[in-house]
């Protein structure tokens, strides 16, 4: 007993040695590690300051911010998603960033008061078969409820970020009784039946199992990096003088309120919306940079050539709920 | 008497420790309005209660079968490769759920290798099965728990006193009315304690029916947690999860209580019946599919891709701290539970009063609550009332002693029964301190329950997968979190390597605990 008791005590001691490396900056990150690394190796590489990635599901990370409160021991937050920065400030877990920092980057990629900053965009888009013809009529993303589509359409689950923040943006613009229906058309067309990853519904459109699909716009590029040749386009929806325009998303960074090393987590804000620090970032999985005249990736459209659905990304945390009631009481896979 | 009260005293604080979630649970849940809680019955509750009975239902017919059958052939044919098969049978032990649900997600996908197969044998016109459904997560949880009962079962048949089917086939049953009338009713304990701890896992199971994306209680409350932040209605639901499982495990309880028996060492070894040829190929092509499914398949993918890992060189430095992490965890766990159960055990199996039985309840808070409410819970508490341990590899551990407290106690509490008191007391009368008594005649005579205890924890904590994620020390990745984090950004290269190396660091401590069931059996 006695034995067993000092081992765990020991056990203790040395896991604790093994993981209390000093790290000048904690990072609660939402968004791929993969994605994230790059940039902060090189923020690493300029600044010499550590950090330590803490990854999870971001809404998870931010339920830990807030219940952790002052004894948190992260200086950042990331997120993938616009929403959940949003939440976060609605519940007072960030603080506002230097005015020079947020100033660089577009009043609707950042919080009103500026307690996060939007640092790259992907854009809501219609991926489509070139060789089926049939689904050519499909300009609007409320256009996927024509049951002409039926057997068709691609979506994924409901439960997905960017699903739920496109959702968000249609009922902004077009209001709850139209997304509503669009939603139950939708609903019909697919039949119970939903991808779990975008990937997947643009594999599945390659391959003319779907015709057209519902994605982020990088997956479709990623698609078409690997098979130049898939029969796959890229289609903007909700163009033209009446069109709302395309949803966007930002993903983003915070600096968290009881965070013990302001200075560099400042630092580290700078270095994100610098114009190296923004390349870096949206890149890596072919985003639009949000600071501008920082261009995207080559084939990605660029910016200038589409029209954006005019809704604050803070709008997608302040009706997040009322998204997710919508989509309940519908009951969409 | 003065055992009794210090037992009395330790198994207090043990208990008043694990009870932490519930009263999370209870405070919280005291926020809610009345209308919220008819909002909550009307809206979620319905659905929610009938995905998970249905799941729960299904699991137990799949684990049954699976379970009860590979028993019943193994304790009762001699076949070859008998002994391999034991071994079989338990292997699936050594694979987390959430390993299950992302390995077959992905073969059964159009081009994995089952996608492929089912391509070739239907055609390209009909649609590849589908897991996210009932069927799927019921299909998944069955493989990844029915070695419980096989193991409980076949425990029991090779203990069982076959004199009494003896008796029944001289009065002239023939064997399928002897299985059907006496071996079957007399299992019935051990039937009811492993189809028990099959429910049990179904209804906190996290990490599967997440992949899945089937809404269970724990699915549904995770996701109010975490994507409404709205804990009060995650209370809520988890209090009504909570008198669900109660509710099973008193009629378990209640089931096994009334079927207790001391179990007898002179009754002879029994013979195992050869089995002709003919039956051999059976008996090899049944437990053949099963391993197949449960164990084969699962395997070959991770070592598959595992090998794309070692050959692009993604297994480095990092990858070894994250074995590290693991199984400094499961270690501190597993000896912290098995500790913190003794004076449970000890104190109702002596005790077996109404207390000491609210006690054992009481310690079955791990087994009643999903395990991110445990973490919550855990969280809360550490943050208010013991700021210091937050953040610590401490917090961590108490959630892991928390959340498998009862499988310690169980096992414990097994082989404390068939300790006769009369023992103890021989030794008290000896003049041994209860000190004495404890460390130089109860210890070594609980040493079987003791490993197992520790063995079923370290399994365990080694998959557990929720309160890591939300209660590990900044930056401090285990196998399980880098498996969550590589498989939901489809990094199979990454995903697999962790999941074999959890497995492998299974298969030592489970080859401990078989062996010494020989030993017991012997």
């Amino acid at each position: 007993m006695r034995h067993i008791v000092l081992s765990l005590i020991m056990l203790c001691f040395y896991a604790a040695s093994g993981f209390a490396q000093a790290a000048d900056l904690i990072v609660y990150s939402g968004r791929s590690d993969k994605f994230v690394k790059p940039v902060v190796k090189a923020f690493t590489s300029e600044t010499g300051i550590k950090v330590t990635i803490h990854s999870g599901s971001s809404t998870a990370l931010l339920n830990k911010l807030k219940l952790e409160g002052n004894r948190t021991s992260a200086d950042i937050y990331i997120s993938n998603d616009a929403g959940n920065l949003q939440k976060g400030s609605e519940m007072g877990l960030f603080q506002p960033v230097a005015k020079e920092t947020a100033d660089v980057i577009p009043n609707n990629y950042r919080a009103e008061d500026n307690t996060w900053v939007g640092l790259s965009a992907r854009a809501r888009v219609l991926v489509m078969n070139k060789n089926d013809q049939s689904v050519d009529f499909v300009k609007s993303v409320f256009d996927l409820a024509d049951p002409k589509l039926a057997g068709k359409l691609g979506i994924t689950h409901s439960s997905n970020e960017s699903y739920i923040a496109g959702v968000t943006v249609y009922m902004r613009v077009a209001g709850i009784d139209k997304t509503r229906d669009w939603l139950k058309g939708m609903k019909k067309n697919v039949g119970g039946s939903v991808f779990n990853k975008h990937s997947k519904i643009v594999k599945a459109v390659a391959e003319g199992k779907k015709s057209v699909g519902l994605v982020n716009h990088y997956y479709i590029f990623r698609h078409l990096a690997k098979n130049p040749d898939a029969p796959i386009k890229v289609v903007l929806p909700d163009q033209g003088k009446d069109g709302m325009g395309v949803a966007w998303n930002v993903a983003g960074a915070a600096i968290t309120k009881h965070t013990k090393n302001k200075s560099a987590a400042e630092k580290f804000m700078a270095f994100m919306v610098s114009e190296k620090g923004q390349k870096q970032f949206a890149e890596v999985n072919r985003e639009y940079p949000t600071r501008p005249g920082v261009a995207a990736a080559e084939p990605v459209p660029p910016l200038s050539s589409y029209k954006v659905a005019d809704v604050p990304m803070s709008d997608l945390g302040k009706y997040r709920n009322a998204t997710l009631d919508l989509i309940e009481s519908i009951g969409m896979p | 008497m003065t055992i009794i009260n210090s037992r009395s005293v330790l198994s207090t604080s043990v208990v008043l420790l694990a009870s932490i979630p519930l009263v999370f649970v209870l405070y919280q849940s005291g926020h809610l309005q009345w209308s919220q809680w008819t909002g909550l019955w009307s809206a979620r509750l319905p659905g929610l209660l009938w995905n998970t009975l249905s799941l729960s239902v299904l699991v137990a017919i799949g684990s049954f079968a699976l379970g009860v059958s590979s028993a019943w052939l193994i304790t009762r044919r001699e076949f070859i490769g008998r002994r391999l098969a034991v071994w079989l049978m338990i292997l699936p032990l050594t694979i987390p759920t959430y390993v299950f649900a992302h390995i077959y997600t992905t073969l059964t996908d159009r081009d994995g290798w089952l996608g492929q197969l089912w391509l070739w044998l239907a055609g390209p016109n009909v649609p590849n099965p589908e897991l996210y459904n009932v069927f799927g997560a019921a299909f998944i949880l069955s493989l990844a728990g029915f070695s419980y009962v096989f193991l409980l079962v076949s425990d029991a048949l090779t203990r069982s006193r076959h004199d009494i089917e003896d008796a029944a086939r001289l009065h002239g049953l023939n064997s399928r009315q002897v299985f059907w009338r006496v071996s079957l009713p007399m299992l019935r304990p051990a039937i009811a304690a492993g189809l028990a701890l099959v429910v049990l896992h179904v209804l906190s199971d996290f990490g599967a029916v997440s992949m899945l994306r089937y809404q269970t209680f724990t699915l549904s409350i995770y996701l109010q947690m975490s994507g409404r932040f709205d804990m009060q209605a995650a209370a809520g639901l988890s209090l009504v999860l909570v008198v669900l499982s109660l509710t099973f495990l008193i009629l378990e309880r209640f089931f096994r209580d009334r079927q207790r028996y001391y179990s007898s060492r002179q009754a002879q070894q029994l013979q195992r019946r050869p089995a002709s040829p003919m039956e051999q190929v059976l008996i090899w092509l049944w437990l053949g599919g099963i391993t197949l499914f449960a164990f084969g398949l699962p395997v070959a993918w991770m070592l598959h891709w595992s090998f794309e890992a070692w050959q692009q060189s993604l297994i480095d430095e990092q990858f070894w701290g994250y074995v590290k992490n693991s199984l400094v965890v499961s270690i501190a766990a597993a000896s912290l539970a098995t500790v913190a159960a003794l004076p449970v055990a000890l104190f109702h199996a002596r005790l077996r009063n109404k207390v000491s039985q609210s006690y054992i309840h009481l310690s079955s808070v791990g087994f009643v609550l999903p395990g991110p409410v445990i973490a919550l819970g855990i969280l809360s508490f550490a943050l208010s009332w013991l700021p210091w341990i937050y953040g610590t590899l401490v917090v961590l551990l108490l959630a892991m002693l928390i959340r498998f407290l009862p499988l310690a106690v169980q096992a414990q509490e097994a082989a404390v029964q068939q300790v006769s008191p009369s023992i103890e007391e021989a030794g008290r009368s000896l003049g041994a301190t209860p000190w004495q008594n404890l460390t130089r005649v109860l210890i070594p005579m609980l040493r079987t329950g003791l490993v197992s205890a520790w063995v079923l924890v370290f399994i365990d904590t080694l998959k557990e997968l929720p309160a890591t994620l939300l209660l590990r020390p900044t930056g401090f990745d285990t196998l399980p979190v880098r498996i969550w984090i590589e498989a939901s950004e489809e990094m199979l290269e990454l995903a697999a390597p962790s999941a074999l190396m959890l497995m492998l660091g299974t298969l030592p401590v489970l080859w401990f605990l078989l062996r010494q069931h020989d030993a017991a059996a012997k």
